[in-house]
Formats: C-alpha cells, sequence, structure tokens
C-alpha cells in the first residue's frame, strides 16, 4: 500500500472542488445578464419583443430597430472583440455567420463573457427555438412564449387569408442579375407556407445553400405570376423589370403585380416575421 | 519567325503570318456563334433560329423570337466582343512590356473598375447601381492614368510603370475591401461582378460597347506590324524607323481602353488575355502581332464558348463565366506551354 500525504490529498481535493465551481453550468445559467450587447439586427428585434430590452447596453451597426435600441457603430458582420468589452458586457449574441465567429466566440469566453450564439434558422420552427433559447439566456422565458404563441395566431391567420389552391407562380428577385431564393431557404418557406410556386426551384442543385442565379430566358419562360422585389431598394421596380428584353410579357408585369418587398423585414427572423406574412398574404390577394 | 525546312546550307523561313489562319479563325467564331444561340434553357428549333437570324419566312415568333433576338444574340455579341477585347489588349501587352505573364489588368485596370464598381454598390442613399459600367470604366481609365503619372517618363522603361500598375492595384484593391468591408450588403454583389459576368447583355449594352472596342481594335490591329518592333530593344527599333515611346503610348491607350470597356461591361472576367494569344502563338507557331485580328477571333470564340458553358451547365441557373474561362484555359494553358517547352528542346 501506498501511503499517501494528507497535504496532497487535501491539494487535489481543493483543485476539483475550485475546478468544479468553476465549471458549474448551472450556477451560470441562474445568473440573469444585465449587460447584453446583440449583434444581430434579428436577435435585438426579439430581445425588445420579449422584454429583454432594458438588460441590453448596446447593438450592432445594423440593428435599426426598435428605434429605441442603443445602435452603436459595433460591427456584427466583423466583430471586434476590443471594441464589445469597452461596454464591460455580460453577455453577447453572436451571428454564427460572422467572420471569425467561433475564434471571436472563443477570445470574449477567455474574457469570461458568455455569448450566445445565434445561427440563422432554416425554417419557422427553428426560428421559434431561437426566441426560446434567447429567453432562457436572458431570463425572460414568459417573455418568450408569449411572443410565440402570438406571431404563431398571427401567422396562421395571416396563411389562411393569403392561401390558395390555385397554382401561383412567382419570382423573388434579389438582385438584377437574377438572384433568387428557392424553398430551401428561410424565405422561400415563407412563400412556401401560402403555396406559392417558386420558379427557382428548378435550379434548386445549383446551389447548396438555395441562392441559385438564374437565366433570365427561363425566367421569361416560366411566367410568374407574381414577383417580388428584394431589390427595390436598389431601385428596380415594375418601370424597370418592364423595359428588361423580354420582360413585358410576364404576366406579374403584364398585370402589375410586382411587388415591391419592404426594407429589412425579409431577413430577420424575429417577431416582424408576422408582418412580412401579412404583406405576402395581401399581395396574394390581389392576384387571386 | 520558324524555320520551317532547310534547303542544303540556306533555311527557308516561314511567311510571317498566314490569312488562311486568320480565315479560319472567322469561321469558328461564326460556328461557334451558331451553337451558342442555339442552346438555352428554352429549346428553340435549329432551322427556325436560322430563318429568323437571316430574316427568312418561317423563322421564329413572338415571345420565342424575343428570346432569340434580345436575349441571346446580345449576349453572344457581348461575349465575342469582349473575348476580342480582352486577347487582343493581352496580347498588346505582352508585346508593350516584353513579359509573357501581362495580362490587359496588369495596369491597375482591374482593381481600378472593381473599387469603382465596388463605390457604385455601395454608395449609401444615392442610387448609383445602374451606373455601375460607368463607375467601373472611369475606375479603370483612371488606375491606369495613376499609373502611367507616377512612373514618371511615359515609358522610357516598361517596367517602372509595370511595378506603378501594381502599387496603384494594390492601393484600389485596399480602398474596395474596406468599402465592401464597411458595407457587408454589398458582399455578394460585388463578388458575382469580380467573378464576371454577362447576364446584363442587351442591345445597349452591346452598341457602346462595340463603339469603344472596335475603335481600339482597329487602332491594334493597324499598328500590329510595327509592335513587332517593341520586341527588339529600343535601339533597334529605333533603327527600324520605330518611334518606341510613341508606340507604347498608342499600343496601352487602346488596349486600356478595350479592356476598360470590357471590365465595364461585364465584369473581371480572368484569363482571357493570357491564355489566348499564348494559345494562338503556341499552335500557328507565330509570334508576330500580325496575328492579332486572329487572337481577337479565338478570343471571341473562346469567350462565346465559355459563356455557353456558364448557360448550359447549371441551367437554368448561371455559373459565373470567370470559372469556366480559368477551369477550361489554365489546362488548356498548360498543354499548350509544355508542347512549346519540347518543340524548343
Amino acid at each position: 500500500m501506498f501511503k499517501v500525504k494528507p497535504a496532497l490529498i487535501k491539494v487535489v481535493v481543493a483543485t476539483l472542488a475550485f475546478s468544479f465551481l468553476a465549471l458549474n453550468p448551472t450556477q451560470a445559467a441562474t445568473a440573469i445578464p444585465k449587460r447584453i450587447i446583440s449583434l444581430s439586427p434579428s436577435a435585438t428585434e426579439i430581445l425588445y419583443a420579449i422584454g429583454a430590452g432594458n438588460q441590453v447596453i448596446a447593438v450592432d451597426d445594423l440593428s435599426n430597430y426598435p428605434s429605441t435600441a442603443p445602435i452603436t457603430k459595433l460591427s456584427a458582420f466583423s466583430p471586434n472583440v476590443e471594441a464589445i468589452m469597452n461596454y464591460k458586457p455580460d453577455l453577447i449574441i453572436l451571428n454564427a455567420d460572422a467572420t471569425k465567429a467561433l475564434e471571436v466566440k472563443a477570445a470574449l469566453e477567455k474574457l469570461k463573457i458568455k455569448v450566445f450564439l445565434e445561427r440563422a434558422p432554416l425554417d419557422l420552427k427553428q426560428a421559434y427555438l431561437e426566441i426560446t433559447a434567447l429567453g432562457r439566456a436572458t431570463g425572460k422565458i414568459s417573455g418568450a412564449q408569449s411572443v410565440i404563441s402570438d406571431m404563431k395566431i398571427k401567422i396562421s391567420a395571416a396563411i389562411k387569408k393569403g392561401k390558395t389552391s390555385k397554382k401561383i407562380t412567382f419570382f423573388h428577385e434579389l438582385d438584377n442579375t437574377l438572384y433568387s431564393a428557392t424553398s430551401d431557404t428561410f424565405i422561400g418557406k415563407v412563400y412556401q407556407d401560402f403555396k406559392l410556386v417558386n420558379v427557382a426551384d428548378k435550379a434548386a442543385t445549383a446551389d447548396s445553400a438555395g441562392y441559385p442565379q438564374l437565366q433570365s430566358e427561363y425566367v421569361i419562360k416560366s411566367n410568374p405570376k407574381i414577383v417580388f422585389l428584394a431589390d427595390a431598394q436598389y431601385g428596380e421596380s415594375l418601370e424597370t423589370l418592364s423595359k428588361r428584353a423580354g420582360w413585358s410579357g410576364i404576366a406579374a408585369v403584364k398585370n402589375k403585380n410586382v411587388v415591391s418587398l419592404p426594407e429589412d423585414i425579409p431577413s430577420r427572423w424575429g417577431p416582424r416575421l408576422v408582418d412580412f406574412y401579412e404583406f405576402i398574404a395581401s399581395s396574394i390577394a390581389k392576384v387571386k | 519567325m520558324k524555320i520551317l525546312k532547310s534547303k542544303g546550307h540556306e533555311s527557308v523561313l516561314a511567311p510571317i503570318w498566314n490569312w488562311k489562319i486568320t480565315a479560319f479563325a472567322a469561321a469558328l467564331l461564326f460556328f461557334v456563334g451558331i451553337l451558342a444561340i442555339s442552346f438555352g434553357p428554352v429549346s428553340l428549333g435549329f432551322t427556325e433560329i436560322i430563318k429568323t437570324l437571316f430574316g427568312l419566312p418561317g423563322g421564329l415568333t413572338g415571345q420565342d423570337r424575343t428570346l432569340l433576338i434580345d436575349l441571346r444574340l446580345p449576349r453572344a455579341l457581348l461575349a465575342a466582343l469582349v473575348g476580342a477585347a480582352l486577347a487582343t489588349s493581352g496580347a498588346v501587352y505582352q508585346t508593350v512590356f516584353r513579359n509573357p505573364l501581362a495580362d490587359p489588368y496588369l495596369l491597375g485596370a482591374a482593381a481600378g473598375a472593381g473599387l469603382g464598381a465596388t463605390i457604385a454598390l455601395t454608395s449609401a442613399g444615392a442610387n448609383l447601381y445602374s451606373l455601375l459600367p460607368i463607375f467601373a470604366f472611369f475606375g479603370a481609365i483612371l488606375a491606369v492614368l495613376v499609373s502611367f503619372f507616377i512612373s514618371g517618363k511615359f515609358f522610357a522603361e516598361p517596367n517602372s510603370l509595370l511595378l506603378s500598375g501594381i502599387a496603384v492595384g494594390s492601393f484600389a484593391t485596399a480602398v474596395q475591401t474596406y468599402l465592401q468591408q464597411r458595407n457587408s450588403s454589398s458582399l455578394r454583389p460585388v463578388y458575382s461582378w469580380i467573378l464576371g459576368e454577362l447576364t446584363v447583355a442587351n442591345w445597349q449594352v452591346v452598341t457602346w460597347s462595340s463603339i469603344y472596342i472596335l475603335i481600339a481594335l482597329i487602332i491594334l490591329i493597324t499598328v500590329s506590324k510595327q509592335l513587332d518592333g517593341l520586341m527588339l530593344t529600343d535601339e533597334e527599333a529605333y533603327s527600324l524607323g520605330i518611334n518606341p515611346n510613341k508606340l507604347r503610348v498608342i499600343a496601352v491607350v487602346a488596349a486600356t481602353l478595350a479592356t476598360a470597356t470590357a471590365v465595364s461591361a461585364s465584369g473581371l472576367i480572368g484569363f482571357v488575355g493570357i491564355v489566348v494569344p499564348h494559345l494562338v502563338r503556341g499552335i500557328t507557331h507565330r509570334v508576330t502581332n500580325r496575328g492579332l485580328l486572329t487572337i481577337a477571333l479565338v478570343g471571341a470564340s473562346f469567350l462565346v464558348l465559355a459563356d455557353l458553358g456558364a448557360r448550359t451547365l447549371l441551367s437554368p441557373a448561371e455559373l459565373p463565366i470567370g470559372v469556366i474561362t480559368a477551369f477550361v484555359g489554365a489546362p488548356f494553358f498548360l498543354v499548350v506551354l509544355r508542347k512549346k517547352r519540347l518543340v524548343n528542346q
């Protein structure tokens, strides 16, 4: 038998206890963050909707909604750890698509700052999970639940209003070089909820992320009944579309069913998704 | 010039250029052009296409006619113009700089155009999106002009111009990257512009770009005979009655005009300016600039074919044409290079 020195045992026990304290996950989860920085426009909208707005001390330069959010020059696209630390935060909402997101996360965690890595949801279900998770992370679980149930009611009402059994084809235009979004994307699934037929789906294999670039010839031939312009802010409109070669014959252009999508809303998966669903519903109503 | 065969002690030189090669290149372009407009996501009858092209009765009507005349035809023509412009400019730059690696983007034209395009895409408030071609055009011209002035004496030393072109290019790229970083929403459009695309082709673009490109090509082909003098030392060129400095300025200005137009119409399509001149020289075993017209024709055919690939490989989606020119061009180029080396050994 070895004779173990009592002093050594003490050291081992102390080390174990210390590391347990340091790693104890329940203790970390119970602390409600008071100084949150949101580096995601969608998360900012969600935080304010679930009632965590007064815990937010700074948001990134693109978080323009709600207008009361403390907008700063912090970049969500290429986060700067030192600039973030300047605000003495205790929780950072970081978008997983940001430049070097994982490195930034590791650096912040090394500085003992909690990081919520937010991934772009692929469908509505994931968006709800994201809201729930944000509620849990900020101590606003019931706020998140009521936001979700409110969204569910309003969205299903919008779908009921806009849904159609007719095969209405549409083209969602991202820019004037005809990039589009298939039904594999988040926005494509919104259209799918209304049973609209996406002309970009024939090109679904071209891009694994679901954003293929379509050919003008193909769009003309598939003759969509509605065109949704996500590039209206870049100057595209019914007028510019009708000037494109061969486009004046497309049903959507002929019948003036070219819809300019509102800025920002279609690319955010927060509570304003409701607005987007209602917008699409009323756009379809005009075609039916 | 290549020695064809030996008669006893004296060797017989091959003719400097052979018009048959040029005729073959023209026929190739015609054939490739017909091929290109015959394919697309919508299938059109071949005989109808031919009838429509030559204005014969029984051609396409209605929407199909629009597809052919307003979409496929301008796109094929633009591809041909851009291909001709880039290939010819590349060949001229290689001669002027006595450097086989020179390409039309060497003097900062690409980076300058990229910066111009990015400014147009990121400009807040003012909607400059539709002015992108103009911004790209002047970006390219400005970058080359700045390279000229920084290098000091016009062309007394082609190498110093080359170096200042590289510096100006890096500077423009730095500013472009900064703008892009500050406007992340412009990332994708800038990226797809950099890869090059002919999707915006219409008759308007074809018309204005054809004016500049044809003027530039006519100038270059007119001076092509003298350009051979630039392959010698300046003293030798003078002895042939050529003013090398003046000729270099004319050549670079015309080549830059062609390049800037091509870039502003179609983005940065890479590799055409290097591959095509070497391809033509490698296959014909002639380095003379009298082949400039042939290089233009082959460049045109190359890009028309590449665009056919861009339109059909992922149909009905698009593939950026720059991907195809480099993917097909690079290996092809290596084969020619290897063969050439074997011949030289």
